[in-house]
């Protein structure tokens, strides 16, 4: 089996990306796929708390992190250096990583998909 | 080795259907049983319109997919769910949203993202044009 990380580097707010990335991993998960994310970038935005988006602003995606576990997706990445992101105001199940862990992430699955 | 190619940048707004239109032509030249499919994701899925008209002095990117997948039997698939919110949509589908039109362009075919699993679990290398 391939395992796969999935990469959000888009706002989830700027299009539809963040959301069919995020599409995409649940369903690598229920064929059961070994399936881990990774965050970055302007997609950080989908980890803070109290996010509260109107119909125009789309689906409120990080309501889909607390169903992460139910699809065996355990791991979900960030880069310890985002300093602005206080563990008080993030979605706790984010694992921060050095930045030598982070540079190393990309090369330990036999696929990565950028979204 | 076969691959599979994923698209998913915008025929408008990247060069993603550009770049991989050039990636398969090149891979079929020289490996003819090099492509296993071709899976469109995100806006990557309006290159199956068959009501979008391009300038006739441009490039009809979705006519030169459809050679591709006439000439070397290379399925196009579009992510059904991705391509129905666009308004790319099938007879079935048409039929189901009680619509009076489709609009998927021929040698396109509407499959759900399972397909994609299939197909990574199948080739040896997946490359994404984004």
């Amino acid at each position: 089996m391939k395992h796969t990380l999935i990469h959000l580097n888009t706002s989830p707010y700027a299009n539809l990306a963040c959301k069919e990335g995020l599409d995409l991993a649940l369903v690598l998960a229920t064929f059961e796929q070994a399936v881990d994310l990774c965050i970055s970038g302007a997609a950080l935005a989908l980890l803070t708390d109290n996010q509260q988006p109107t119909a125009e602003h789309g689906k409120n995606l990080h309501k889909l992190l607390a169903g992460l576990e139910f699809y065996d997706i355990e791991n979900l990445y960030i880069e310890k250096a985002n300093t602005w992101l206080k563990d008080s105001n993030i979605w706790p199940g984010a694992k921060p990583l050095e930045e030598t862990e982070w540079q190393a992430l990309f090369s330990q699955y036999q696929q990565v998909f950028r979204f | 080795m076969q691959y599979t190619l994923l698209i998913t940048g915008s025929p408008y707004q990247t060069k993603a259907c550009h770049s991989g239109l050039r990636f398969i032509k090149a891979a079929l030249s020289k490996y003819p049983d090099s492509i296993k499919g071709v899976f469109f994701y995100e806006d990557a899925v309006l290159i199956g319109s068959q009501i979008a008209q391009p300038p006739r002095d441009e490039i009809n990117l979705m006519k030169a997919w459809q050679d591709i997948a006439q000439q070397h039997n290379v399925p196009l698939y579009l992510c059904i769910a991705a391509a129905v919110r666009r308004g790319i949509i099938n007879d079935t589908e048409s039929r189901r949203y009680e619509l009076e039109q489709h609009t998927l362009a021929e040698h396109f075919q509407l499959e759900g993202l399972g397909t994609l699993v299939d197909l990574m679990n199948t080739t040896n290398k997946i490359i994404q044009f984004r």
